[in-house]
């Protein structure tokens, strides 16, 4: 992320700061050690970032790390490191990427492997991942890489929310979700204590909790600005300001800086100033993790008069306002509600709508909300957590609901052998025309 | 029941070749049939609802031509293929289904098969990952909302006096199944490798007392059997997950090895682990699925070291070779499947330490694509010779 090989013009000076965060999140995993501190490789929407932050674990982030190769074209060696050892290619790129950077440091005795990508990332002292909440890879990447790094100890809890069943009202499934969840988080707790040496300040896991609360808040509440026309951020930006939301989750800088984002658009909307001059389409990245190495294909729709005013991808937010969440005194037990309620959040407006499902409810949502005429889905081939199921979404929303352009891309996030530049540009080229079409149309 | 003694195998290559022939007749017959995917689906749970669990399998000959338009070509072929099977209609007879949570690929196209096959019945399980107590405790919970649409599907009460019974049926099935197993043991194999997969086929069609029945009357007729004379050849096991033809056993056994042995869904991982009968019978299968069917999704973290954890994970393998007598490991896996890929390079070399020969295939369920694997299988047959 962040960094490309033609930078994006940055609609916001907020995202502008960005390369300089994901560049400290990395370089605070390699001095932790002498800090004192320890190190976990983690993941990213699993529930355990506020465990981490009580208790002064630096997260080390395998896919911020990978997504960083990428985008600096830089992650095949890492790739074919992983490939010789027989991980095949159709695997998860940002676990093989990784785990072929981990292969070479551990060739290297524990040095940094030279030329990493902004520093490298630490070698962790523990691993924290989950089964399911998200994918495979969330629990058998810290697997494969034990064969690697075989004193690193290895924590999975699971982490699950009631499946999408339009016969079944999930609400009578949660609680026992919740119980579930909220005992693996115990479990998480337990094995961080175990591996620190330090206990659980619950008061402190409390106020990061209730931080995390605003910041859920605080984010869709900034990201809702972007319904303004002309939009003042794009899908482009968001791929970078996601990092404070998925990997500094419950810090106070988080916070700022969506406190900062949100008084930058709202200046931007009182100067009535949009990323695209003379915004002709406002599209919907429906789903799907960015190819991170062409990251400039935003800006080509830009050049195009399109917009992104709203994405799926890494809005795993809502504010907690809405979702309606049981009081208790237990944070890990808030914790698990949160979640479980996000997931489901959409299932009874499914519910209603006969033929629907929770994913294109959203898309609706957002399509209405935003008031977009065109839906972008990006497929990437090495990860099927959030890009199968794609073709589905979009056979739903044509029967569902009015007629409404869609383009679904192929590619992959960290593989950059997948894409071709020149066909990309060509098929959002013919993308536009419809666009345009559609609005004619429509007039 | 159409199994009469003495044409076991008749009657399982039949029900092989013709997946799902005693199903269209059993429905004919006024019974319903679910379908299921994995080796994690409670099968009990649906022989004691009454109603008939299908596996549901694919055809490796048939290219894929309607299920691309609906799902995406990332998700693991075999998902693929068989998606693409029902979509053909070729399990039109099917009243319902209980999908499984096993891995992305099932879990993130549930809604695609629902979308698409629109049959009267269908549940999706999340069965974890992870075999903690908590994790047993969840199991029951999602069993028991599991018991409670099968109850309103079918209209009949699922008592845990019917569970304990289907257990008993299940486990009795999964017994005769290893014995079976072990008429393999001779050197040559009393079974063939083909024949057996023909069998393992049929047996997961059927309802669990005909099934029993099949691999009885098998048993009885390998066991008459004269030992086949003399041909002295290499003896495989076969590890991965989904392998449910005999494609590959053919290869193998057509270039002179015998296929002696399996670590496969379909084979000694359904077959290997039994349910304890528990005063909460939910309890024990609980324990199966999560702690005793060993599947690339079962995350296992038992053991001090990471040695001690692989041989947690693949001890089971080192015991079937000294058992089997296993001169070579074929890892068999499809591509775009996270779980047994991520598995490769620790299970490659836990195998080899064991001093036996690994060869690592991914392949992509397709007998188009079957003519690359004969090349490096008989390659490996004459290393290993
Ligand atoms: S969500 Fe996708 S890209 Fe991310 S770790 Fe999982 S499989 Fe890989
Ligand atoms: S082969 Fe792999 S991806 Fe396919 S169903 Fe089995 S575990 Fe899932």
């Amino acid at each position: 992320m962040a960094e490309q090989r033609v930078p994006r013009a940055l609609a916001t000076a907020a995202a502008a700061k960005i390369p300089k965060m994901a560049r400290a999140n990395l370089s605070a995993t390699v001095r932790a050690k002498d800090e004192g501190k320890k190190v976990a490789y983690s993941f990213i929407v699993v529930g355990q970032d506020e465990i981490m932050r009580a208790m002064d674990i630096v997260p080390a982030w395998g896919e911020s790390f990978s997504g960083i190769s990428a985008a600096k074209r830089d992650a095949e060696k890492y790739l074919q490191r992983a490939e010789a050892d027989n991980f095949s290619r159709s695997l998860c790129t940002y676990a093989t990427c990784n785990i072929g950077f981990d292969m070479w440091r551990e060739e290297l005795g524990g040095a940094m492997p030279p030329d990493a990508p902004w520093g490298g990332i630490g070698r962790p002292d523990m691993i924290l991942g989950t089964a399911q909440q998200l994918c495979d890879p969330r629990y058998k990447w810290p697997q494969a890489t034990r064969h690697y790094l075989r004193d690193v100890p290895v924590f999975i809890g699971g982490m699950y929310y009631p499946a999408w069943d339009p016969k079944i009202d999930h609400k009578t499934q949660e609680e026992y979700y919740v119980k579930y969840n909220t005992a693996e988080l115990h479990r998480c707790v337990e094995f961080c204590e175990k591996h620190t040496g330090k206990k659980m300040d619950w008061d402190r896991l409390a106020s990061v909790v209730d931080l995390t609360d605003r910041t859920w808040n605080l984010f869709v509440e900034t990201y809702e600005l972007r319904k303004t026309i002309p939009c003042p951020m794009d899908t482009g930006d968001a791929m970078n300001t996601m990092v404070p939301m998925a990997f500094m989750l419950g810090t106070q800088e988080s916070y700022d800086f969506f406190l900062a984002l949100n008084a930058e658009l709202k200046e931007k909307i009182a100067a009535k100033q949009g990323v695209v001059e003379n915004e002709k389409y406002r599209l919907l990245w429906g789903a799907g993790l960015p190819s991170w190495f062409a990251l400039s294909d935003f800006q080509y729709f830009n050049d195009k008069g399109a917009v992104f005013p709203v994405e799926t991808t890494y809005r795993c937010y809502e504010p907690v306002y809405n979702l309606d969440l049981p009081k208790t005194s237990d944070p890990l037990e808030h914790i698990a509600w949160r979640w479980v309620r996000f997931w489901t959040h959409w299932y009874d407006k499914a519910r209603k709508r006969p033929g629907s499902t929770p994913a294109v409810e959203r898309l609706i949502d957002y399509i209405e909300d935003y008031k977009c005429n065109g839906v972008v889905f990006h497929s990437a081939f090495s990860c099927r957590s959030w890009h199968a199921g794609i073709l589905l979404q979009a056979e739903i929303l044509k029967k569902v609901y009015p007629e409404i352009p869609v383009l679904i891309m192929e590619g992959d996030i960290v593989d950059i052998s997948s894409y071709n530049e020149a066909d990309t540009h060509n098929r959002i080229d013919a993308f536009i025309e419809t666009l345009e079409a559609y609005k004619q149309k429509q007039r | 029941m159409s199994v009469t003694n003495g044409n076991g195998l008749a009657k399982a290559k039949e029900y092989c070749s013709e997946y799902g022939l005693r199903a269209k007749e059993l429905k004919a017959e006024g019974r319903q049939i679910i379908g299921y995917l994995t080796a994690i689906a409670p099968v009990e749970i649906l022989t004691a609802a009454g109603v008939v669990p299908f596996r549901l399998k694919g055809w490796v000959s048939e290219p894929i031509t309607k299920a691309d338009a609906h799902m995406e070509t990332i998700v693991c072929p075999f998902v693929r293929n068989v998606f693409d099977s029902a979509l053909k209609g070729k399990y039109s007879f099917l009243d319902g289904m209980a999908m499984p949570h096993l891995c992305d690929s099932i879990d993130r196209t549930n809604d695609v098969w629902s979308y698409n096959l629109d049959l009267p019945y269908w549940h999706f399980l999340n069965i974890p990952h992870v075999t903690d107590d908590p994790s047993i405790e969840f199991t029951k919970s999602v069993l028991r909302s599991f018991i409670t649409s099968l109850e309103g599907f079918t209209g009949r009460k699922i008592t845990d006096q019917a569970i304990v019974e289907a257990v008993k049926q299940h486990n009795e099935n999964r017994s005769l199944m290893r014995d079976l197993y072990s008429l393999r043991k001779e050197n040559p194999p009393l079974i063939s490798g083909v024949e057996m997969m023909e069998v393992m086929v049929a047996a997961m069609s059927l309802p669990v007392d005909e099934s029993s029945a099949l691999i009885k009357s098998v048993i009885e007729e390998v066991k008459r059997r004269e030992p086949p004379a003399g041909k002295k050849a290499p003896r495989i096991m076969i590890v991965g997950g989904q392998i449910d033809n005999v494609a590959v056993a053919e290869v193998i056994e057509n270039a002179n090895a015998w296929l002696v042995m399996d670590d496969i869904t379909m084979g000694s991982k359904a077959y290997w682990p039994t349910t304890d009968i528990t005063p909460d019978p939910l309890q024990g299968i609980a324990e199966r699925y999560l702690r005793k069917v060993r599947v690339a999704t079962t995350y296992i973290d038992t053991g001090d070291t990471y040695e001690e954890n692989l041989e947690a994970r693949f001890g089971h393998m080192k015991r079937y070779i000294n058992e089997f007598k296993v001169d070579g490991v074929i890892l068999f896996v499809y591509k775009y499947c996270d779980p047994y890929g991520f598995d490769v390079p620790a299970m490659k070399s836990f195998i080899e330490e064991t001093g036996t020969p690994v060869l690592y295939l991914e392949d992509e369920y397709s007998t188009s694509s079957l003519s690359r694997v004969k090349t490096r299988v008989e390659a490996f047959l004459e290393m290993i010779a």
